[in-house]
């Protein structure tokens, strides 16, 4: 794309990397994968290191990253939406919030600059796993035909509006629940990253024109890398509170 | 001007067309949102200033809202993501 | 029990979810990046007679090249990177769930048991601490009280001592001056006496040379005590 004589890369090319490993297999490593591995080498290194034996009374360092990841997910996710009865799915949340935070991190280190969940491959696997579980706990809590009379005809509704409010439900819950997951966390990564290339070249094109120019762009270029790290772990913390949120929709079917 | 688009080959006016109808598209697709967070996010504070004891939970329910509304801009994003070339 | 089995039959519910939702789509959209591009490259190098260098710098194969980059959509996921990343969550899931997240759960919730404990045993130091204190307080107020009550005791003595000391002076001072006013009113009458005898005799002879025989010793005799009654009178 050529807008004003900028050189824009095509957003394919920001977004799909050639494969390093296993090239042309439907086992190809990319980029995008090995992100995916750091960030579980990384959640894995801190809880074995902050699970060790030898404890401190005051938690320090890494132990403070994992514990104080594990009390916000208790106190402000779980406790908040699902209950106590919630705390079973704990290790799952937990390592949700951590994985893709720590994929989504790496948009903002220098000299990898990729958030990997803005590859589709993660957001819809997840979301998928969780449509499967939110059906999954429903199900086993209010029976499989109570599940889908609280799902489908949610109660204090006048019945003739069961002709709109059914369908509605239907795909709501069903269809687009976990579609929605999915692409709220991707989208959000990719316009993250489209931001930080925009001000990126803008202020490379700027710089190698007119010195002076390029310091607007960079000024934006820093501010949206803070304002990005922000959404990284934004977007962690919404997709797990929002599977938090249809775990607890299923379980408790009143409200 | 109508030698100007007589002269434009098809396909460049298509992939114009296309450039333009996603940019309306992801305009358009904000207003609601904008203005639809904007009323989330004033509430959740007007709530946080008035019982500051309940922030907390004010501040995760803002941030449900926020992403329930942001999802039709997000809609609007992936329609201009998928119709540029 | 149960609920282990039914865990282990969601695996492959998710696995073939997987695989009809998205195997379809991203196969049919074409090879993958790495491989279109490796293909292409080759091809165009032996165009070239094997000079990479060069066949990199042709701006033909670079256009080849790029539409390797174009064909896929950016909203479909692709295989290798789906089968990756589940895989990766799925082991990160599996560690967390056996052994990561209940070590630090674990640790936190001991910790948490200990930290009440140690504040439950602090509690309770404090509350004997509190008992102890009261016991002193309440002894040294004994304590006080008696130190209190024998200074009492002792300045009651003393005042008493001296209100009784004080009262045998008094009487001995009364007793003295009605010893000097009884020796005093003995005295005059002594003295009174006496004077009437002298106070006679002086004037019997007087009157005797006055009077020299003119009269009789009766008649001289009562003159004399109206004139001494005179006298004593006088005298008071």
């Amino acid at each position: 794309m050529n807008v004003l004589a900028l050189e824009f890369p095509p957003v394919s090319h920001l977004f799909e990397w050639p494969d390093i490993f296993f090239s042309g297999t439907a086992y190809a490593i990319n980029k995008t994968v090995l992100i995916y591995m750091a960030a579980v080498v990384i959640t894995g290194v801190i809880f074995t290191l902050a699970g060790r034996p030898k404890q401190s009374l005051v938690p320090a360092g890494i132990q403070h990253v994992a514990e104080s990841g594990i009390d916000f997910i208790e106190e402000s996710v779980v406790l908040q939406t699902i209950g106590p009865e919630g705390r079973k799915f704990m290790p799952f949340l937990t390592t949700m919030f951590f994985f893709i935070m720590f994929s989504n991190i790496f948009e903002v280190i220098p000299g990898i600059q990729f958030p990997a969940n803005s590859r589709m491959a993660i957001p819809i696997t997840l979301a998928l796993v969780v449509w499967v579980i939110y059906n999954y706990v429903g199900i086993r809590s209010q029976g499989f035909f109570g599940y889908l009379k609280n799902s489908l005809f949610p109660p204090g509704v006048p019945v003739a509006l069961y002709l709109i409010v059914t369908p509605i439900e239907l795909v709501s819950t069903f269809v687009v629940r976990p579609f929605s997951l999915a692409i709220r966390l991707w989208a959000n990564m990719v316009a993250g990253h489209l931001l930080l290339v925009t001000f990126a070249v803008l202020t490379q094109v700027l710089w190698s024109s007119t010195y002076i120019g390029a310091i607007g762009p960079f000024a934006m270029l820093v501010l949206m890398t803070g304002f990005e790290i922000l959404v990284s772990v934004l977007q962690a913390f919404i997709f797990t509170i929002l599977t938090a949120v249809y775990i607890g929709g299923s379980m408790h079917p009143s409200h | 001007m109508l030698n100007v688009l007589a002269q434009t080959a098809a396909g460049e006016m298509v992939e114009g067309l296309k450039a333009i109808g996603a940019g309306l598209g992801y305009g358009l697709a904000a207003i609601g949102p904008g203005i639809g967070i904007g009323t989330v996010v004033g509430n959740a504070i007007s709530a946080m200033a008035r019982q500051p004891e309940s922030a907390g939970m004010a501040r995760t329910t803002m941030f449900l809202g926020i992403a329930f509304t942001e999802a039709l801009a997000l809609i609007g994003f992936v329609v201009f993501i998928l119709l540029l070339p | 029990m149960s609920q282990r089995r039914n865990r282990l039959a969601a695996a492959p519910l998710i696995a073939v979810l997987g695989l009809v939702a998205f195997a379809g789509p991203a196969g049919a959209s074409g090879e993958s990046v790495g491989g279109c591009m490796a293909e292409h490259l080759a091809e165009a190098v032996e165009e070239n007679h094997g000079d990479l260098q060069e066949t990199l710098h042709d701006e033909e194969v670079q256009k080849d090249l790029e539409k390797c980059f174009e064909a896929p959509n950016p909203i479909l996921p692709e295989t290798n990177e789906i089968i990756w990343g589940a895989l990766s969550f799925g082991l990160l899931f599996f560690f967390m769930a056996k052994k990561g997240f209940p070590a630090v759960k674990g640790a936190m919730d001991a910790r948490a048991e200990r930290i009440a404990s140690d504040l439950d045993a602090a509690e309770q130091a404090k509350i004997d601490a509190r008992a102890v204190e009261a016991d002193y307080q309440a002894r040294l107020g004994d304590a006080k009280g008696e130190a209190s009550r024998l200074i009492d005791e002792a300045r009651g003595a003393a005042d008493q001592l001296k209100a009784d000391l004080s009262a045998r002076a008094e009487a001995d001072i009364a007793d003295m001056r009605e010893r000097a006013a009884a020796d005093i009113e003995s005295a005059r009458q002594q003295a009174i006496a006496d004077l009437r005898a002298e106070v006679a005799g002086i004037a019997l002879g007087a009157a005797e040379r006055v009077v020299q025989s003119s009269l009789d010793a009766e008649v001289q005799g009562r003159l004399i005590d109206a004139y001494i009654d005179e006298v004593a009178g006088s005298n008071g």
